[in-house]
Parts: C-alpha cells; sequence; structure tokens
C-alpha cells in the first residue's frame, strides 16, 4: 500500500496529521530550550532567563522576534547554494524519522482508524535509522558551503564522530530485534504489555511485580544505545563538533539568525527521536505499566457509556503516557548536558570503537545463545 | 492514472534527472549529492514494489555510507582546478553525452533481451507471503545460500585488512617508519 | 509503507524551510556591506587565511571504510535477528546459529585486527 488510506477522508486526514507531527517537532524546541537554560542554571547555581514574563517563558518570544529581525548573512567566500540548503535539510530526516515512532494506540472512529504517528512503517527501525543516518549530509553541507576552515574542520569531525557510533547505535539494538521478532514498532510495543513473563528451559517465569518491559531483558543495550544517541544528537558529552576551544562554534561557525534556528531544530529532533526510540525499545512505549489498554478502555466505557468517548479517552491517556516517558529522557538528555565534561577527540573515538562496539557485539552474543539455549534445551 | 502509478512515474522521474545530474554537473560535490539523492530514490522505487527492507538497507549503506565517504573525500580537496579540466574540456560535451548515450543503450538492449519485466516465480512468492515480510529473504540467505553469506563476511575482512594497508603505504600522512 | 505521505512531509518541509529562511530575510534585511571584514568568514583576530592546503588527516577517510564495511556486516544481523525466533520454532535454530556464530566470529577478527594495528589510534 503506497498511499495513506481509501477515501479521500482518511487520505486529507492522515497528511494533516504528518504537517501536526512536524508543527508538534518544531514548536517543542523553544520550550526545550527554554527549559535547558533554566535547568543548566538550575544545576549551576545561576538565574537563568527570568526578566521576561513570568519565569522568563516569554524569553522564547524575545529570542523569536531576535532571530527575526537579523540581517540575513552569507559568506562572500562559501558556496551560497550550500549554505542556504544546509539549514532547511537540517530538519527534514529529524522530522521524517521522528514520525514513525506511534505515540498512542490507534484511534477507532465510527468509520476510520486513526494512527496516532506520522505515519506506520512496516520495518520502522530500518526506516529510522536509515533516515537519521542522512542527517550527516546536513552537517558536510554546512561545513563546506561556509567556506570557512573551521567549519570544514568541525563538520569532518562531526560526521566521523556520527558516522563512528551509529555502529554501535545499531548494533545495539540488534538484541532488542532479536528479542521481539520484529521490526515493528507498534508489535514491540504490544509485546511489551502485561506483566514481565518469559519462557525458559520448557518453563514459563512470571512475576506481576514488574511490567513486560525490554530493560529487564536488554539492561546493556539500553545502556549503549541511550549512550550512542548522545553522539548521534552532537549532544555534550560528545559535542566535539562544536568544541568552542578549538573550533570556535564546529560546523555552524557562520550562522545566525534563523538558519541557525533551524540546526537547533535539528539538533533538539534527534534528541526526540532518541526519546522517543528510548521509550518504544525499552520502557513499553506508550504502554502503562500494570495497566493494559483493554483496562483504560473498560474504565472509560464505564465513565462517559459511549464506545467512540472511550475510545477517544484511551487515546489521550496513552499519548499522555507516552509524553510523560518521552520528556523524561529529553531532561536526562539536558541534565547530562550540564553535569559532564566533554571528551578528548580521540577518547571520544576509543569509545566508539574499542569500548561499545565490543559491548554491543558481546550482547548480542549473549542474548543470542541464551535465547538458543533456553529454548533447545529443557529440563 | 491511479496514484500508485503516478508515484512510480513521479519516483523513476526523480531518480532520472538525479542520476542525469551526477554526470552533467560541473561541481564535483553537486554530482556526489546527486548520487545520494539517486540512491534514495531507488530506494522509493524499491518500496514501492513492497521491498521495504531492502529499501531501508538502500538507505542505511549507500545514501548514509557511502555517499557519506564519497561526500566527505570530495569536500577536502580543493576543486578549482578539477572544475576546470570538467568544464573547459575539448571533449568534455561530446564524451559526457556519448558516455550517457552508450550506458542508456547498453540498459534497454539488456532489458530488451533478459525480459526481466515477467518473473512468474517471484510473483508466486509475493502472494503467499505477508506483504514486506523478512522471513523469505533471511530463510534464501541463512538457509539456502548461507555459503555467500559467509563467503561475504571474509570478503569484508579482507577489504578492511587491504583499507588499513593501503592508509599505511609510504607517503601518506600515518606511514609507518 | 504509506511513501505518499512520506514525499509530502518531505516536500512541506523544504517548502517550509524556504518560507523561513525568505521571511527572516523580509523582516531582517539583507546584510549590508558597511566593510570587507563583515563578510569574510571567521577568524581569530587576524587577517583571513585561505584554507588552501589544509591538510586533514587520511584518519578520516580509513574511519569512515572501516564505518562501510562493519555497517554491512550489522545490517546483515538484522534479518538474522528478526527472524531468529521463527528459526528456533522451525527447527533450523542449530543451523542458523551456527552460521551467525561464524560470521561474528569473523566480523570480532576484523575488529580485534584494526585495534592491534592501531588502526584506529587517534593522536
Amino acid at each position: 500500500m503506497t498511499s495513506m488510506g481509501t477515501t479521500g477522508f482518511e487520505i486529507t486526514v492522515n497528511l494533516i496529521k504528518t504537517v501536526l507531527v512536524f508543527l508538534m517537532m518544531v514548536q517543542a524546541v523553544p520550550i526545550l530550550v527554554w527549559l535547558e537554560r533554566r535547568g543548566s542554571a538550575f544545576i549551576q547555581n545561576r538565574f537563568g532567563p527570568n526578566r521576561v514574563g513570568p519565569l522568563g517563558l516569554l524569553q522564547l518570544l524575545a529570542d523569536a522576534v531576535k532571530f527575526l529581525t537579523k540581517e540575513d548573512f552569507a559568506p562572500e567566500k562559501g558556496n551560497r547554494f550550500m549554505f542556504y540548503a544546509a539549514p532547511v535539510f537540517a530538519l527534514i530526516p529529524a522530522a521524517i524519522a521522528y514520525m514513525a515512532i506511534p505515540m498512542s494506540v490507534p484511534l477507532k472512529l465510527e468509520s476510520a482508524t486513526f494512527l496516532i504517528q506520522g505515519f506506520e512503517i512496516n520495518v520502522g527501525i530500518v526506516f529510522v535509522l536509515g533516515i537519521s543516518s542522512l542527517a550527516a549530509y546536513t552537517i558536510l553541507m554546512a561545513g563546506w558551503g561556509s567556506g570557512s576552515k573551521f567549519s570544514l574542520m568541525g563538520a569532518m569531525r562531526a560526521s566521523a564522530q556520527i558516522i563512528s557510533y551509529e555502529l554501535a547505535l545499531g548494533l545495539s539494538i540488534v538484541g532488542v530485534i532479536l528479542m521481539y521478532g520484529t521490526f515493528n514498532f507498534n508489535e514491540m510495543i504490544l509485546q511489551q504489555q502485561g506483566p514481565l513473563s518469559f519462557q525458559a528451559f520448557g518453563y514459563t517465569v512470571s512475576t506481576v511485580a514488574l511490567p513486560n518491559w525490554g530493560i529487564f531483558y536488554q539492561p546493556v543495550g539500553m545502556i549503549l544505545f541511550f549512550a550512542a544517541t548522545f553522539a548521534e544528537s552532537n549532544r555534550l558529552p560528545f559535542d566535539l563538533a562544536e568544541g568552542e576551544a578549538e573550533l570556535v562554534a564546529g560546523f555552524h561557525t557562520e550562522y545566525g539568525g534563523f538558519k541557525m534556528l533551524m540546526f537547533f531544530i535539528g539538533e533538539y529532533g534527534h534528541m526526540m527521536i532518541a526519546s522517543g526510540l528510548m521509550a518504544t525499545f525499552f520502557f513499553g512505549g506508550y504502554g502503562i505499566p500494570y495497566v493494559s489498554i483493554q483496562d483504560v478502555q473498560n474504565f472509560g466505557m464505564n465513565l462517559f457509556g459511549s464506545e467512540i468517548a472511550a475510545n477517544v479517552f484511551n487515546t489521550v491517556v496513552h499519548f499522555l503516557m507516552y509524553n510523560l516517558k518521552f520528556g523524561l529522557f529529553l531532561w536526562i538528555f539536558i541534565h547530562v548536558r550540564w553535569t559532564l565534561p566533554r571528551f578528548r577527540y580521540d577518547q571520544l573515538m576509543d569509545l566508539g570503537w574499542k569500548t561499545m562496539l565490543p559491548w554491543a557485539l558481546a550482547n548480542t552474543m549473549v542474548t543470542a545463545t541464551v535465547m538458543f539455549v533456553t529454548s533447545y534445551f529443557m529440563f | 492514472m491511479t496514484a500508485d502509478a503516478f508515484l512510480f512515474w513521479f519516483l523513476a522521474a526523480l531518480t532520472i534527472v538525479s542520476a542525469l545530474s551526477v554526470v552533467l554537473m560541473t561541481n564535483p560535490i553537486y554530482s556526489a549529492l546527486s548520487l545520494a539523492m539517486t540512491m534514495v530514490s531507488v530506494a522509493a522505487i524499491f518500496v514501492t514494489l513492497q521491498a521495504y527492507f531492502l529499501a531501508g538497507v538502500q538507505i542505511i549503506v549507500y545514501a548514509g555510507a557511502v555517499m557519506v565517504l564519497f561526500v566527505m573525500v570530495l569536500m577536502l580537496f580543493d576543486l578549482k582546478h578539477e572544475l576546470q579540466a570538467f568544464t573547459r574540456g575539448r571533449f568534455s560535451g561530446a564524451f559526457k553525452i556519448a558516455s550517457i548515450g552508450s550506458l542508456a543503450g547498453l540498459l534497454v538492449g539488456a532489458m530488451y533481451t533478459a525480459n526481466v519485466l515477467t518473473v512468474p516465480e517471484a510473483a508466486s512468492v509475493a502472494n503467499t507471503t505477508p506483504k514486506g515480510a523478512i522471513t523469505p529473504l533471511a530463510e534464501e540467505l541463512f538457509l539456502r545460500n548461507v555459503f555467500g553469506f559467509e563467503a561475504l563476511g571474509v570478503l569484508l575482512l579482507v577489504i578492511a585488512v587491504g583499507t588499513v594497508a593501503l592508509s599505511r603505504s609510504k607517503g601518506g600522512t600515518h606511514a609507518r617508519h | 509503507m504509506p511513501l505518499g505521505g512520506v514525499i509530502f512531509i518531505t516536500i512541506f518541509i523544504a517548502v517550509f524551510g524556504y518560507i523561513l529562511i525568505r521571511l527572516a530575510r523580509l523582516t531582517g534585511g539583507k546584510a549590508v556591506k558597511t566593510s570587507q571584514a563583515k563578510f569574510d568568514i571567521y577568524e581569530c583576530g587576524i587577517p583571513v587565511q585561505e584554507k588552501k592546503d589544509t591538510k586533514i588527516s587520511v584518519k578520516f577517510y580509513l574511519t569512515a571504510i572501516l564505518f562501510i564495511l562493519f555497517d554491512i556486516e550489522i545490517i546483515f544481523m538484522y534479518p538474522w535477528a528478526a527472524n531468529f525466533k521463527n528459526f528456533l520454532t522451525s527447527g533450523n535454530g542449530p543451523f542458523v546459529f551456527g552460521a551467525m556464530a561464524f560470521f561474528l566470529a569473523v566480523f570480532i577478527f576484523g575488529l580485534w585486527w584494526e585495534i592491534k594495528s592501531k588502526a584506529l589510534e587517534w593522536d
């Protein structure tokens, strides 16, 4: 099926939905920037932006005005086309990859069912990895288009870093794929419903104390994956791309105003993808621990008495649950940024190639071996 | 024209335009980026054929890895010299058109003789398995063609060793003294 | 896979970004050339130096090529991992497990060799 639905109504709603998810992502960025500035101030015992509006919230608006009134500048030595194309291209991979992540249970209306995600992708993991790996072009285009040696060196470092950590990232989720036996995000989330239970040596082990989340099966994979996503989104402690001491600001040295903001949206977009994937792979996605989707549906039925209202209630509740987990990981991203110092470049590469890659390999082998042994030998 | 047919023609046109711009662009970096675009649109055509996993692999390996390397290498050279060689050469225009023409002739000839458009076997497989399932691919790869799979692993190892050996042969910045 | 949606949103975002940049130029205006230095690329307090002979280490290429090789090997693990449960239930488990064990052994040997030959050292 290459279309987005069968009837005109469905197609329209689905296309509008993709635009909504994109706009949601874009408008989340100023909020995250505010959170990051206030949070960093809180962590470092400073005030942060607190003058414009209550809690400094109107600072976002002031920033937007400042972005809009800045002169549009492009260096003479650079390549103008690349210089302007890079920030626009920065938005695309981040937004499209984020749209593949399911955010709630599908909304069933009378005539049609709508998924609460940009689009349902059959091979979700492969799609997200592939699309987000295109982000390396943004950095190279910006670095080369600026025509400055600082930009070029920053771009070089950043792209080498991104591709190195892509290995650890790709390998750390082989264990996850082994566990769930699928590439599809929705199937993964449904498998994480209910209490922790698995089969080993012909017995079924089960406990109601814990939810059936991926983290209990893949703790090492979780740590490796989360660490690799920090490097992928160029965040501290892996933000070597913009090591101020050596490279001024890295690949976006020559940028300012709205073009700079678009790089920011791209960076935060990658953070959001990482947070969404963390929730999906290891923390049950939109699932609520100890409560099944059917329970919420029944509760809604009792509360409202109509099936449609119960469906809407179900979707909204799970959407809030997803956003709770999502926001938690975003906060961890911000907290880590203001807690850890930056690596040196050789340490960074060593960590990626010599530590995380072997650990991810070991994780894969152990997972496969355990699965093989526990299903082939019965006691 | 149905939506699927429109999508196919759109993607086909996109692929051909970006593939042509690989050879017609004078700036090597634009050429490399067009090639990446070609890879992505080929992946999109794979999707219309319901080869989802293959499309993902096409993007990860070709667009996300191989072309990134090409672009990285190209961006590091001072390309003014090459630009002039490309634009001012006496034969460049005729040579480009001739090479495109011969390649197109080769492709059309191959398609005409091979009659690739009717593959009954593949169609029956596609009808019996769920759309986009990767189980047939995995069975083909790990059960029936397992020797080729292992040989590929060894081949990749040989390439890795060769790369490192080449990078430290004399003259490089990391040559062994 | 809803390819139409992916293409639609790609075009939408490209147009959106283009409009944003045009809008910023409209409201902020084009940069006025008050001096040559304003339009030069960034430099730390000295006259601009051309990047003519910027030498970049061969390490970057080496890293990129090794990345491609290992990436291909990892991609081969994906269909295996997604179908491992099916193989276990269909009785092909030991064969497929062995096949991947050999493949992984080659992978690990490759990685070990790269580390040992100091191809991944940065200085």
